[in-house]
């Protein structure tokens, strides 16, 4: 028998199809779209049909992320923070802290050692310093999100953007580059702002974070110059998954696991 | 329309015991008196005074006076799904929105004239310098006079002593707005209902410690705050002991006030107004239930007959959010402690300097003592800004959480 993991997030919809033996047999992510229940349904349909696997061998469904009532064959729903540990603990057994950075939300989530939240601090009713405000400043800078990820190549940390709130930053990024500062110096500031936000949560959850090992999960952890930002003022490596915006869909799988 | 409200309330309440034949539930008995005291506050028959949150309510009642603190009617407007108008009001006359909702829905509601005319007002200087402002802004509207009580933030004996002699001082005042001095007698009546009430409501308060308590997430939800205005009347006996009553009972049988008791919470400062789902959600889903509640507590002796005005001075002092912030986690801890807590949701109402000022170190002090903190960043009154699914997100990852602890 099967289990399955969906994490219906604001900007993708993800899946991880596991095994009895807690093996990721096929993992899948596609963008949510303004209807989230035909999301469900195909990254469904796209996991099984990569291991050719019927629904009716799927065991137990559970569900996270904001839309995670809306899966109805789940055996149950459990936020994302659970399955954000959950995941990272069956990934990173030595992660101690996770970062995890969605669409809609970041966190901080302080583990215990069996990979239980201890912890966890979540940013206000703010999309600043989440994916949503990448979006935003991507579009601004005319890239698409990808390549904002590698455009602070090169920066001399010569900018730093003040505004937290995404409306606010977004109209002082056009400033900047109607002034005719450096892509590369304006990335690397939104980079740094994202990543002095997201510190602010890690230390609610680890003031001794010195020496502790950290993880990050979530489309974010994609975002190679966040994470060197972040890095930086932590002063230490961030570990990342190789699929780091499936965590929480794995985490979801061992639940449908271990609750059947 | 407020007076129709509150009267219709009245009469829903009342049929509904006249059909069912057996006795109230606490809740309805303490929703019926307030609607009641309600009716009387918009009746326009009544001398009425509003007031700051720690003055000596039973003192004024014994001088004829239907006192009522301000913030009661941003409570009351949230809780009818009328606040967001009042709201606006007060922001076209130029409040800014990060200023308390239960202020701001007060002078939406004063411009609008839907507050009762007071004969004059007494404002307090705790908890809130915020309430102060306000209630001088009513003065000024309603070109009442104004009288403040200074409130110390020690019960050393001068500070205690300059707080009584405020108090004989706002008798004096009363007495010349009024043209009645007071009557001796029926402030010791008063005291008789006060103490007898403080009696009483000290065992419901202990009953409620009980594991599992005989109270749910809404049977005591804000008693603590509007309960006061009850006070030094026969109500505020009758409530009790309606209350005592039912918890003994369940007590006796081992019975929780709730479906299921498994995780035991305590909510700081006051609750969500608005009509929400939280509560249901946490007690169905996670039987997690709300047992205390911080402002929840009798941290006063009772009245002394010979020397009311020291005691009612103490009282005024003795409440937690007065004073150094170590006395309101002290406080906190002692409850968390008394009622068995596994966590605590803090929902730092916005604007409210008193719910998110502290919060950080409500939630380090709690900490040590094994107790988790959830900050919600809620505006207790305003729904407007209110998203339930993130709030539910949050409540709900901190219950599981907590699961996993017990």
């Amino acid at each position: 028998m099967y289990y399955l993991g969906i994490d219906i997030g604001s900007l993708s919809c993800d899946a991880v199809l596991i095994d009895e033996k807690k093996q990721i047999l096929s993992s899948s992510v596609i963008p949510t779209g303004a209807k989230n229940q035909e999301a469900i349904e195909r990254v469904c349909n796209e996991v099984l049909m990569k291991k050719n696997i019927s629904k009716d061998q799927i065991k137990a469904i559970v569900s996270t992320g904001y839309g995670r009532e809306r899966v109805t064959d789940r055996l149950s729903s459990v936020t994302e923070i659970t399955c954000h540990a959950k995941g990272i603990h069956a990934l990173i057994p030595e992660a101690q802290v996770l970062i995890d950075i969605g669409g809609q939300d970041s966190k901080a989530i302080r583990l215990n050692n069996r990979g239980k939240v201890q912890d966890f601090a979540m940013n206000d009713k703010c999309a600043a310093g989440t994916g949503r405000f990448l979006e935003a400043m991507a579009r601004a800078l005319q890239v698409d999100i990808e390549e904002l990820s590698m455009m602070d190549n090169g920066a001399t940390e010569l900018i730093t953007i003040s505004s937290m709130c995404t409306v606010f930053a977004e109209s002082e990024v056009v400033s900047l580059i109607a002034n005719g500062t450096a892509v590369n110096e304006i990335v690397n500031g939104l980079n740094r702002s994202i990543s002095s936000r997201t510190i602010g949560l890690v230390k609610r959850v680890a003031p001794d974070i010195d020496g502790l090992s950290i993880a990050m999960s979530g489309g974010v952890a994609h975002n190679k110059g966040v994470v060197k930002a972040l890095s930086k003022v932590l002063n230490t490596d961030i570990q990342i998954p190789e699929k780091p915006d499936t965590v929480g869909a794995l985490g979801a799988a061992l639940i449908a696991l271990e609750r059947s | 329309m407020i007076k129709e409200y509150f009267d219709n309330l009245i009469q829903g309440i009342e049929n509904s015991l006249n059909e069912n034949s057996k006795k109230i539930s606490p809740r309805k008995a303490y929703a019926l008196e307030l609607a009641r005291f309600g009716s009387r506050l918009y009746s326009e028959n009544e001398r009425i005074a509003w007031c700051g949150l720690t003055v000596p309510f039973d003192l004024l009642s014994a001088m004829n006076i239907t006192s009522c603190f301000v913030e009661f009617v941003g409570a009351m407007l949230s809780s009818m799904g009328s606040v967001s108008d009042f709201i606006k009001e007060a922001e076209m006359e130029g409040f800014p929105g990060d200023l308390c909702s239960y202020h701001r829905s007060i002078i939406g509601a004063t411009k609008k004239d839907f507050m009762p005319k007071p004969d004059f007002l007494i404002g307090t200087s705790c908890p809130c310098s915020g309430g102060l402002a306000v209630m001088e802004n009513l003065a000024s509207h309603f070109k009442k006079d104004f009288f403040v009580l200074n409130i110390p933030q020690s019960d050393s004996k001068e500070h205690v002593k300059y707080l009584a002699d405020q108090i004989k001082y706002m008798v004096k005042f009363i007495a010349e707005h009024t043209g009645e001095p007071m009557d001796k007698e029926k402030l010791q009546q008063a005291i008789l209902y006060t103490n007898e009430a403080r009696e009483i409501m000290a065992e419901v308060y202990q009953l409620a410690q009980s594991v599992p308590s005989p109270t749910n997430s809404q049977l005591l939800a804000n008693i603590g705050i509007a309960y006061a205005l009850l006070l030094g009347t026969p109500a505020a006996v009758n409530i009790a002991k309606i209350y005592r009553d039912d918890f003994v009972q369940k007590v006796k049988s081992n019975t929780s006030g709730a479906q299921k008791e498994r995780i035991r919470l305590l909510w700081i400062q006051n609750r969500i107004q608005f009509k929400n789902n939280l509560i249901n959600m946490m007690e169905q889903e996670y039987n997690a239930v709300i047992v205390a509640d911080e402002l929840n507590d009798i941290t006063w002796e009772p009245i002394d007959p010979d020397d009311p005005f020291t005691s009612m001075a103490l009282r005024s002092i003795s409440i937690p959010f007065n004073g150094k912030g170590q006395r309101r986690i002290d406080h906190l801890i002692d409850m968390a402690k008394r009622y068995k807590i596994h966590g605590a949701i803090n929902p730092c109402n916005w604007g409210c300097r008193q719910g998110t000022g502290m919060r950080g170190i409500i939630e380090q002090s709690l900490k040590k003592i094994g107790v988790p903190v959830l900050n919600l960043e809620v505006d207790c009154i305003d729904s407007t800004n209110f998203s339930e699914g993130q709030i539910k997100t949050r409540i709900q990852a901190f219950l599981e959480m907590i699961e996993e602890r017990l």
